[in-house]
């Protein structure tokens, strides 16, 4: 602060002068042989410089920088012990070294007496400022706005009082009561401030006892000299600033031996205070530690530890539940006997999941008995509204040894720990859930390894497909085989059910039909080489009858085009009825076949319930082959977008591609389910049939 | 989804309303498993109120297929709605179970 130290620097060299001016006038005072040959100085210019050097070792003092040191209050007293303490000591030793002097060599030149007084003034005065301005520290420490107005105006009143002597002015007898009686009161009411002392744990307060006791000890020399030296026959200086250095005085002794008694009252509870603030100060540790605890048995470590040193407890254990068993996970000073026979007892009086508290072991039926080495227990349960954790025991030795505080203070320790043990959980489900995750992914990437992507491309016939999962992995399946003899197989399919299960049936599926479509070597025609497709639906159902759960089943078709001879031959296993536009009639219908699914009746029986269907196509015929995940999309009502919408998009789009038949049946799906979440996987195919054309001229 | 329950001596009446689900359908399997179930002659399914059935649901009276055949007890459906008997038919099961137009028809079997 530039004013500030522009007025140290001013302030200062002032100060100094007017002492030296007061030092030279009281000399020549003291020496009539000096002032007969200078003169002596007027009485006012003593009083002035007198009044100057007060003002001016005040005023600098002021300008210095706060002396606490954030919360040292014990190094402000120090220091003030130390360093002013210093300077009462200083003044004994000069006021002895006169008297010596005077007993060698006696004589009745003042001129060494006034010296030594004009310096032990100086002393007094620059002691009496750095007291009172470690006050105003103390005073203002954490104070109100209000307070230090307050502050203000006893500095100023204190300082008019100063003018007093220097106008030669005495007031009247009752007025000088008044305003003295009144500063003194004003005094005694900023004395009343000692905020500080709550914040001194029990060695300090010891400590601040023995520094305020030196302190008033140091003020007590300065003030027994001074009134000594009143009544010396040898002053001859002008009487000091006796208003102000008085209530300066007083103010000072005042607010030290106030500081000193609440202090020594406050020494009893200083115990009781530690323990509070150390049973918050390991609350706080306990919250930071835990939430570094990495794992559960790092947190219950550290909860034990903590937990023991709050509570001062002689011996302890911790007892953990997982998975309904109970285990100690910690144990303290306490035999493993003692444990199982507490834990017993507890047991047999139904104690061990409830907080217990128990002062007097010895004279309680059934630990009396056990005959432990401990007057008191504490049980506390860890639970959180789920579940039950496990429970901490306590154990005193001496009676009488806990309080409800120390319940509560384990009650916050606990659920602190409960909570952290949960947390540990959540990120522990979190990071298995983005496990899952991942695995999802890595099953989807595999799934869709399964679904073809080079669809079969021959100028026969023209395919377009399309599979969209509602979940990671579906059920939906389809598959494409060349066999010999310009032959197509096309599988299509729909596990019940979604997610996993399905998409292992789906694999299941593709690996029965890849298994089934091999040529059998033992055929004894060309027609049994390959399985017919209500053969292959037998053979599967046998297949899958052993491992497809009991409720779930797969709805298939399999068709096998033989584009040799311009037909195909399907079964279909439950699944969705065929599309088919025939080009001949100019009519659009659905093959309404029979068949069972596979996996609804698992024995034999079932190839009565599926059975083969012929058709010979023609070119420009459209067969669409689809999942229920089709025709059962809801749209904004509900309602389902059904086998008719199905087929009048076929009625308007045949004569395309297969891939726009494709994209113009998806597009009307799409808007009609708009905004509806998708139920179900979804599979579309359309087959296009082509006239043979000669590959020579493709 | 709801389901209603209604006995005589031989006959137990289930009666589904809403949409029966892959949750919905859990709580029809827990109906359908008790024991006392096939203590009845007859376990008909009123689907008059069933709007819908999913493959779970499907799955469920599969599952049971094969023990109510064991024990003697017929399984019929009535009342099915058009879409829903639509479900039971592509699958093939219409061939399997019985299902009847009326509650009288499903009595007088």
């Amino acid at each position: 602060m530039p004013f500030r130290q522009k007025l140290k620097a001013i302030v200062l060299p002032f100060t100094v002068l007017s002492w030296l001016i007061l030092l030279i006038s009281t000399l020549l005072q003291a020496s009539p042989e000096a002032a007969a040959r200078v003169g002596l100085p007027p009485e006012w210019v003593t009083l002035l410089a007198q009044a100057a050097f007060v003002a001016g070792v005040f005023i600098y003092q002021r300008s210095q920088p706060d002396p606490l040191r954030g919360t040292d209050f014990v190094g402000l007293l120090r220091r003030l012990v130390l360093g002013p303490g210093v300077l009462a000591t200083v003044c004994v030793a000069l006021h002895l070294a006169e008297r010596l002097i005077q007993y060698e060599h006696p004589t009745t030149d003042r001129l060494l007496f006034a010296g030594i007084y004009t310096i032990n003034l100086a002393l007094f005065v620059i002691f009496l400022a750095y007291t009172n301005y470690s006050w105003r520290s103390l005073v203002l420490f954490r104070s109100t706005a209000r307070l230090r107005r307050d502050w203000l105006w006893f500095e100023v009143l204190l300082g008019t009082t100063l003018l007093f002597r220097l106008f030669a002015w005495t007031p009247p007898m009752p007025v000088a009561y008044f305003i003295m009686g009144g500063l003194a009161v004003f005094g005694v009411y900023l004395s009343g401030n000692q905020k500080w002392v709550a914040y001194l744990n029990r060695r300090q307060k010891w400590e601040v006892v023995f520094l305020q006791l030196a302190l008033l000890l140091c003020l007590g020399i300065f003030t027994i000299y001074f009134l000594r030296i009143a009544k010396d026959p040898k002053l001859v200086a002008p009487e000091p600033q006796h208003a102000f250095l008085l209530l300066t005085v007083f103010f000072a002794s005042f607010y030290s031996l106030a500081g000193l008694l609440v202090t020594f009252f406050n020494l009893p509870t200083a115990g009781v205070f530690e323990q509070k603030r150390e049973e918050i100060l390991s609350l706080q540790r306990l919250t930071q530690l835990i939430q570094k605890g990495q794992s559960e048995e790092e947190v219950y470590q550290m909860l034990f530890e903590a937990a023991i040193q709050t509570v001062e407890a002689d011996a302890a254990w911790l007892d953990i539940e997982t998975e309904g068993e109970l285990h100690m996970a910690q144990r303290f000073n306490v035999s493993e006997e003692h444990v199982q026979a507490i834990r017993v007892l507890l047991t047999d009086y139904n104690l061990g999941q409830i907080e217990y508290l128990n002062n007097d072991l010895p004279n309680s039926s059934g630990f009396r008995n056990l005959e432990l080495p401990y007057g008191s227990l504490i049980v506390m349960p860890m639970r959180s509204a789920k579940r039950q954790y496990g429970s901490l025991y306590m154990l005193k030795e001496q009676r009488q040894g806990f309080d409800r505080e120390n319940l509560g203070m384990l009650q916050t320790f606990t659920s602190q720990t409960v909570l952290s043990i949960e947390n540990l959980q959540l990120v522990a489900a979190s990071i298995q859930n983005e496990r899952v995750k991942e695995e999802l992914k890595i099953a989807s990437s595999v799934q869709d390894s399964l679904i073809p992507k080079d669809l079969p491309i021959d100028n026969w016939f023209e395919i377009g497909s399309h599979a969209l999962a509602a979940k990671e992995v579906g059920g939906d399946f389809y598959d494409f085989l060349h066999l010999p003899g310009k032959r197509l197989a096309i599988l299509i399919g729909d596990v019940s059910g979604k997610g996993i299960t399905a998409a292992f049936h789906m694999a299941q599926m593709k690996g029965i039909f890849h298994a089934l479509m091999q040529e059998n070597p033992l055929a004894k025609n060309e027609r049994e080489k390959f399985p017919v497709p209500s053969k292959f639906m037998a053979m599967a159902n046998q297949a899958l009858t052993h491992c497809l759960e009991k409720s779930s089943f797969i709805t298939a078709a399999l068709y096998i085009v033989d584009y040799e001879h311009g037909g195909f031959v399907f079964a279909r296993a439950g699944h969705c009825h065929t599309l088919y536009y025939h080009s001949i009639k100019e009519e659009v219908s659905y093959f309404r076949t029979a068949g069972l699914g596979l996996g609804i009746i698992r024995n034999d029986s079932y190839e009565k319930h599926i059975k083969n269907q012929f058709y010979d196509y023609n070119p420009g015929d459209v067969m669409v082959i689809y999942t229920d995940g089709i025709v059962e999309a809801r749209g904004a009502g509900q309602e389902e977008y059904g086998e008719e919408r199905l087929k009048q998009q076929l009625e308007h789009t045949y004569y395309l591609e297969a891939d726009e038949i494709k994209q113009h049946i998806l597009d009307d799906l799409n808007e009609f389910s708009k905004g509806q979440p998708m139920h179900d996987d979804q599979t579309l195919l359309v087959i296009k049939f082509k006239a043979a054309q000669p590959e020579a001229t493709n | 989804m709801k389901i209603n329950q209604q006995t005589t001596e031989n006959t137990l009446t289930l009666s589904l309303d809403g949409e029966l689900d892959a949750s919905s359908s859990v709580l029809l399997d827990s109906e359908l498993t008790k024991p006392e179930v096939l203590d009845y002659k007859k376990v008909l399914i009123d689907c008059q109120r069933l709007n819908y059935i999913s493959s779970a649901g499907l799955g469920v009276f599969i599952s049971h297929l094969q023990r109510f055949q064991d024990a003697n007890v017929k399984l019929v459906f009535f009342n099915m709605q058009e879409k829903v008997h639509n479900v039971f038919e592509i699958l093939g099961l219409d061939a399997l179970m019985t299902i009847v137009p009326s509650e009288a028809e499903a009595t007088a079997l």
